[in-house]
């Protein structure tokens, strides 16, 4: 969320957080140009929101703890600190154990190129809009949907109307009877997965019926890849 | 006076700003999460449409299937408010170890690393948040989908070749795509369910509603198919339904059935899952792994059998 100052047209800046009251925040801005300023309070409801987003307004000054989020919103703090039941663990089990993030992800200045569904496949202004009417955690799975989509139609705008194409992706494709009949070599549990795949491959080339010479080409390409 | 402009074209002449480091701190989430599900090879969600189906005692021993045949597994139990996995993995009581890298997580038969909501949990203490549930409970489900954020950047899982996920049971809508747009490179879904001709409908609609999510169906398993008999072991109908119908019918895998089995369900309760392969049930599990590991690799089959 984020303030404009009309007046100047800019976005007002965050300046501080205060807790005014129990289970409320106060977040004043303020404009950088002619100095306005304002305090937005939030009600409980709305303080819970802004804090199961797990991020501090203003930024961390430190990296976030394990599981911090959940063990810090549990309603009896008690609960949530009890002593590991498991004895401390080795310097190198913790280095077996852990991944190579940390608190402080260390890919941050990778994330300029990332924060936009466009980085990769040009977005329209329209389809960046609607995009942004998707719910946060959803976007990434339609970005991919779409742009999928998109490559594989030789598309490379992505407008609103694509986005609508994508919904509605033709499934008709036919299969020639010898083609047919090799899939069938494919065990029948895991066959439909293996027919949606051959015709995913098909759609690809821009191709309508599934061929022998089209599962050759599958086959191929399934042995170089090494799977 | 000048008109004052409309805000569309104000803000089009406006940069952003990430001043309160809002946008910074979650894409730091996502990335950390994206690190930490980066070293596991296959994260596959077990779901099912209706509740009471026995979806966490499949993924307990699918999970313990995965182990049994030598693969590194974690079970991820994300039924928040209802989480059984450590009990039946005879983990119960067990806590997370924290450190400033991560939480580790308690391990369980056959080396199963295990997270779960119950390891945050007094005994017995049911989940409750802070904040003002009888004034607004709308913040609930971004508390949730933080906290299950948190189960797959924060825990330690290491090096991994199998994470199973369990879902809580019945509809639970918001919690598979929560979970498909933290991991776009999920391998998909397991859906289990009861051949009763009433858990057979609410499977399609799992079935279809995976499916607009862009999860892939990696097969469906038939649960208490029948019973065995204690003295002479022989199985025997339980449920008029065929959940293989639905499968075909949905053109989605059919990994197998599994009876109900006394000793499987006592096994459980004590927190001692059975182990032995030559058990009838143990069997069972092992054959759904068998054709889950072919679903999961049937690209390797094409290359081979085409």
């Amino acid at each position: 969320m984020k303030f404009v100052c009309r007046k100047c047209e800019t976005f007002m800046l965050f300046e501080k957080l205060e807790s005014p009251a129990e289970a409320s925040l106060g977040i004043t801005f303020e404009c950088p140009e002619c100095g306005s300023r304002f305090s937005m309070v939030t009600n409980p409801g709305e303080t819970s929101m802004v804090q199961a987003l797990g991020v501090k307004l203003g930024g961390r000054t430190e990296p976030a703890g394990p599981m911090e989020l959940t063990r810090e919103t549990l309603k009896d703090p008690a609960v949530a600190q009890a002593a590991p039941a498991q004895s401390a663990p080795s310097a190198s089990a913790i280095s077996a154990a852990m991944g190579t993030g940390s608190g402080k992800c260390p890919f941050s200045s990778m994330i300029s190129g990332m924060q936009q569904p466009g980085a990769k496949m040009e977005w329209s202004r329209e389809a960046l809009e609607r995009m942004e009417q998707v719910p946060s955690f959803v976007k990434p799975m339609l970005q991919t949907s779409v742009e999928n989509y998109a490559r594989a139609n030789g598309i490379t705008l992505i407008t609103p109307a694509v986005m609508e194409a994508s919904k509605n992706a033709p499934t008709d494709m036919s299969w020639a009877p010898e083609a047919e009949k090799r899939l069938e070599n494919i065990p029948s549990f895991v066959r439909p997965m293996a027919r949606k795949e051959i015709e995913r491959i098909a759609r690809d080339r821009g191709l309508t019926t599934v061929t022998a010479a089209l599962m050759d080409e599958a086959k191929e390409k399934f042995m170089s890849m090494g799977i | 006076m000048a008109e004052e402009k409309d805000l569309k074209t104000v803000l089009s002449n406006m940069k952003y700003n990430d001043d309160a480091k809002v946008q910074e701190q979650i894409v730091d989430q996502l990335l950390q999460v994206k690190t930490r599900m980066g070293r596991i090879k296959r994260k596959i969600l077990v779901m099912s449409g209706k509740g009471g189906v026995g979806k966490s005692m499949t993924t307990v021993n699918l999970a313990l299937a995965f182990a049994r045949a030598g693969n590194k597994v974690g079970l991820l139990d994300i039924d928040l408010n209802g989480p059984c996995v450590p009990a039946m993995l005879g983990l119960k009581g067990q806590r997370f170890a924290l450190t400033p890298e991560g939480a580790i997580p308690p391990t369980g038969p056959l080396g199963i690393k295990v997270a779960s909501m119950e390891f945050l949990l007094q005994p017995d203490a049911p989940v409750r948040w802070k904040g003002p549930m009888e004034l607004s409970p709308v913040w609930l489900g971004l508390q949730e989908m933080s906290v299950i954020r948190e189960f797959l950047a924060d825990i330690l899982w290491g090096e991994l070749d199998y994470l199973f996920t369990d879902l809580p049971p019945g509809a639970a809508a918001d919690k598979p795509p929560v979970l498909a747009g933290y991991l776009p490179e999920l391998d998909g879904a397991v859906i289990v369910t009861i051949p009763s001709e009433v858990a057979t409908q609410v499977v399609k609609k799992s079935i279809a509603y995976a499916r607009d999510l862009g999860i892939r169906v990696l097969g469906l398993v038939e649960n208490m198919s029948g019973t065995v008999c204690h003295r002479c072991g022989a199985e025997e109908p339980l449920f008029s339904g065929d959940a293989e119908k639905i499968a075909r019918e949905m053109d989605v895998p059919f990994l197998g059935r599994i009876p109900f089995d006394r000793a499987l369900g006592a096994a459980a309760d004590r927190g001692e899952p059975l182990l032995d392969p030559s058990l009838p049930s143990v069997r069972h599990f092992d054959a759904i792994a068998q054709r889950l590991t072919q679903a999961l690799e049937f690209k390797k089959l094409m290359a081979s059998l085409l």
